[in-house]
C-alpha cells in the first residue's frame, strides 16, 4: 500500500497538470469562464433563499443563503466525486492501457477537480458570513473548516476509488450512485435545518447519514462566526466520528485496491 | 543495470461474450440460472520464459494476434501477470499506442507536458527538453492549437517526438518505425537508431524481418501466446519464413 501511495506521489506532476487542464477546459470559451462553476450553486442558493428562507431559515436571508450555499457546495463535491469519480477508469482508459501508473490517480484527478469548484463556492460563503455577522473575526471559521474539508477529500477519494473499481465490473454502479445521490439530496439537511427533522422525531435519519457528518464539520465552523471555547470543543467532538469514518473508508478502498488493482485492466 | 526476467509468465483475459455484465445479469443469471453470457478465458500469453541483460536487443516476430503486443505490455507493467513472475529493472520507455491518450482539447505544448510527465519526467527535467521535442516534431506554430485539429500524421510526429525524448534503460518498441511523411520517416529512423544505441536493453516487435535480422541479438518467435522458438536471429527468422511460406529462404551469402 505504501508503494502504491509512493507511486501516486511520483505521478503528482502528471496528476496536477491534468487537474489544471480539466479546470481550464470545463468552461473554455465561455464568457463567465470558471465563474460558471459558481453560478450554479449561487443561482440555486438565490432560489432557495427567495423560496425557503422564511420557511426553513430564521428570517435572515443572508444567513440562510450562507447556510444553503455551504451545504450545496459540500454536497455537490461529495456527489460529483462519487458519481463522476466512479467513471474515472473508463474516462482515462487510454492512459491506463499504456502506462502502469497507479489507477487511483485517475479517481484523485476527478476528486481534486471537484474540490476546486467546492472551494470557490466556500470562499463566497466566507464572505457572506463576514457580511452577515458584520465581524471580520468570523473569517476565523475558514481555517477551522479545513480539517473537515481534508477528511472529506480523503473520504471522497476512497469512495470514488471503490466506486470506480466496482464500476469496472458492474457498469450499473454509477447509475445507482446517481439515484442514491438524488435521494440523498433530500435526506440531508442542505436547504432545511436539521432541527426540522429533530422536531419530528426523525433525527436518526440525519445521524446515520454519512454525508451529513462531513457537511457539519465543514459547514458549522464556517457559519459559527468568531470561534469560542465551546464551539471549538463541539467541533473537536464532531471531528472524531468523521475521522473514524474516513479511516474506515480509506481502509476499505485500500483493500479494494489490493484485491482488484491487478485484475481490473482485463475488465475495462 | 537493466534486466528483464520473465518466469513462466501468463496473462489471461476473462472476456465475456457480451462485453459487460450488468448487476441484474450477475444476480439473476449468476445465482439462479446458468449464465447466458459465459466467461471466455483468452490465454493471451502462457508460459513465457524470457531473460535479457544489458546490451541485449530482442526481436519479437509472429503472426497477428500471436501475443506480441501483449508481451510488450506485460513487460511495461500495463498487464499484470495472472500467473508467473515479471521482473524488469531500469527505466522503461515504451513506444506503443503512441497516438492514444492525447488530451484532445489541450494544445500541442500542453500535451508534450502531460505525456512527458506520464513517462516520468519532472517539471525541471522537461524544461531542458521541451524545446528539443518541439523542434524535432517540426510542428512549429501548430503546437499552439488544440490537438484535436491535428492530422493523423501530425499526431504521430508529436507522439514520436515526445516518446523518444527520454533516456531509456529498457526500450519497448511496437512497430512505430513508419511515422509520418518520407522526410520525417528518415529522421525518425535515425532517432530510433540513436535511441537503440543509447538504451541498454531493447525489445522490438516488427514485421519487417530485415530490421530484425540487422538489429537484434536474439529473436523470439511467438504463436498463440506461446514462445515457439527463441535464439539466434538468422536461424529463428529463417525458420519462421519457412513455416509461413513453406519454402526455405535463399541461403544468405554473408553469415551475420
Amino acid at each position: 500500500m505504501f508503494r502504491h501511495l509512493a507511486a501516486v506521489w511520483t505521478a503528482r506532476h502528471f496528476l496536477l497538470a491534468l487537474v489544471k487542464l480539466d479546470l481550464r477546459l470545463r468552461y473554455r470559451r465561455s464568457v463567465l469562464g470558471v465563474g460558471w462553476s459558481l453560478l450554479h450553486p449561487v443561482a440555486m442558493t438565490a432560489v432557495f433563499t427567495v423560496v425557503f428562507s422564511q420557511l426553513f431559515g430564521d428570517g435572515n436571508p443572508v444567513g440562510y443563503a450562507a447556510y444553503a450555499l455551504s451545504g450545496l457546495a459540500v454536497w455537490a463535491f461529495l456527489r460529483d466525486s462519487a458519481t463522476i469519480g466512479s467513471k474515472a477508469f473508463a474516462q482515462n482508459e487510454s492512459y491506463i492501457r499504456q502506462s502502469p501508473m497507479p489507477y487511483t490517480i485517475y479517481t484523485l484527478r476527478s476528486v481534486l477537480g471537484h474540490l476546486i469548484h467546492a472551494c470557490l463556492a466556500l470562499c463566497v460563503v466566507a464572505v457572506l458570513v463576514a457580511v452577515w455577522k458584520g465581524d471580520p473575526l468570523a473569517l476565523l471559521g475558514v481555517p477551522l473548516a479545513l480539517p473537515g474539508l481534508i477528511l472529506a477529500v480523503l473520504a471522497a477519494w476512497a469512495v470514488a476509488t471503490i466506486g470506480a473499481f466496482v464500476n469496472a465490473f458492474f457498469h450499473d454502479t454509477s447509475h445507482l450512485l446517481e439515484v442514491v445521490a438524488q435521494i440523498g439530496f433530500f435526506l440531508t439537511p442542505i436547504m432545511y435545518r436539521r432541527n426540522l427533522l429533530d422536531d419530528r422525531g426523525l433525527s436518526w435519519l440525519v445521524d446515520i447519514n454519512p454525508a451529513h457528518l462531513f457537511m457539519s464539520v465543514i459547514r458549522d465552523p464556517l457559519l459559527a462566526g468568531a470561534p469560542t471555547a465551546d464551539s471549538l470543543g463541539a467541533l473537536g467532538a464532531a471531528l472524531v466520528p468523521v475521522a473514524a469514518l474516513t479511516a474506515a473508508l480509506l481502509a476499505l478502498a485500500a483493500g479494494v485496491v489490493a484485491w482488484l488493482h491487478k485484475k481490473v485492466i482485463f475488465h475495462l | 543495470m537493466a534486466k528483464i526476467e520473465l518466469n513462466d509468465l501468463s496473462v489471461t483475459f476473462s472476456a465475456h461474450q457480451q462485453k459487460r455484465v450488468s448487476l441484474k445479469e450477475y444476480l439473476v443469471r449468476g445465482l439462479f440460472r446458468r449464465s447466458a453470457n459465459p466467461v471466455l478465458k483468452v490465454h493471451a500469453l502462457s508460459g513465457i520464459n524470457l531473460s535479457a541483460r544489458d546490451g541485449d536487443r530482442i526481436g519479437v516476430i509472429g503472426h497477428n494476434g500471436a501475443g506480441k503486443t501483449t508481451l510488450l505490455k506485460a513487460l511495461a507493467g500495463v498487464y499484470p501477470p495472472t500467473h508467473g513472475t515479471r521482473e524488469v529493472e531500469g527505466k522503461i520507455c515504451s513506444l506503443f499506442d503512441i497516438t492514444l491518450g492525447f488530451e484532445q482539447e489541450a494544445s500541442g505544448w500542453e500535451n508534450i507536458l502531460y505525456r512527458a510527465y506520464l513517462q516520468g519526467e519532472t517539471p525541471t527535467s522537461i524544461r531542458a527538453k521541451i524545446d528539443g521535442i518541439a523542434a524535432f516534431s517540426e510542428l512549429g506554430d501548430f503546437l499552439n492549437i488544440a490537438v484535436r485539429n491535428y492530422s493523423a500524421g501530425m499526431l504521430m510526429r508529436l507522439a514520436f517526438s515526445i516518446a523518444t525524448a527520454v533516456e531509456p534503460e529498457v526500450l519497448l518498441v511496437d512497430e512505430v518505425l513508419a511515422v509520418g511523411d518520407l522526410a520525417f520517416q528518415r529522421k525518425a529512423q535515425a532517432r530510433m537508431r540513436e535511441l537503440m544505441g543509447a538504451s541498454r536493453l531493447m525489445v522490438i516487435v516488427a514485421h519487417d524481418l530485415q530490421t530484425i535480422r540487422d538489429m537484434c541479438t536474439h529473436v523470439v518467435w511467438m504463436a498463440h501466446g506461446r514462445i515457439l522458438k527463441q535464439g539466434d536471429p538468422n536461424e529463428v527468422v529463417d525458420e519462421y519464413i519457412e513455416a509461413v511460406t513453406g519454402t526455405k529462404p535463399e541461403p544468405r551469402l554473408v553469415a551475420a
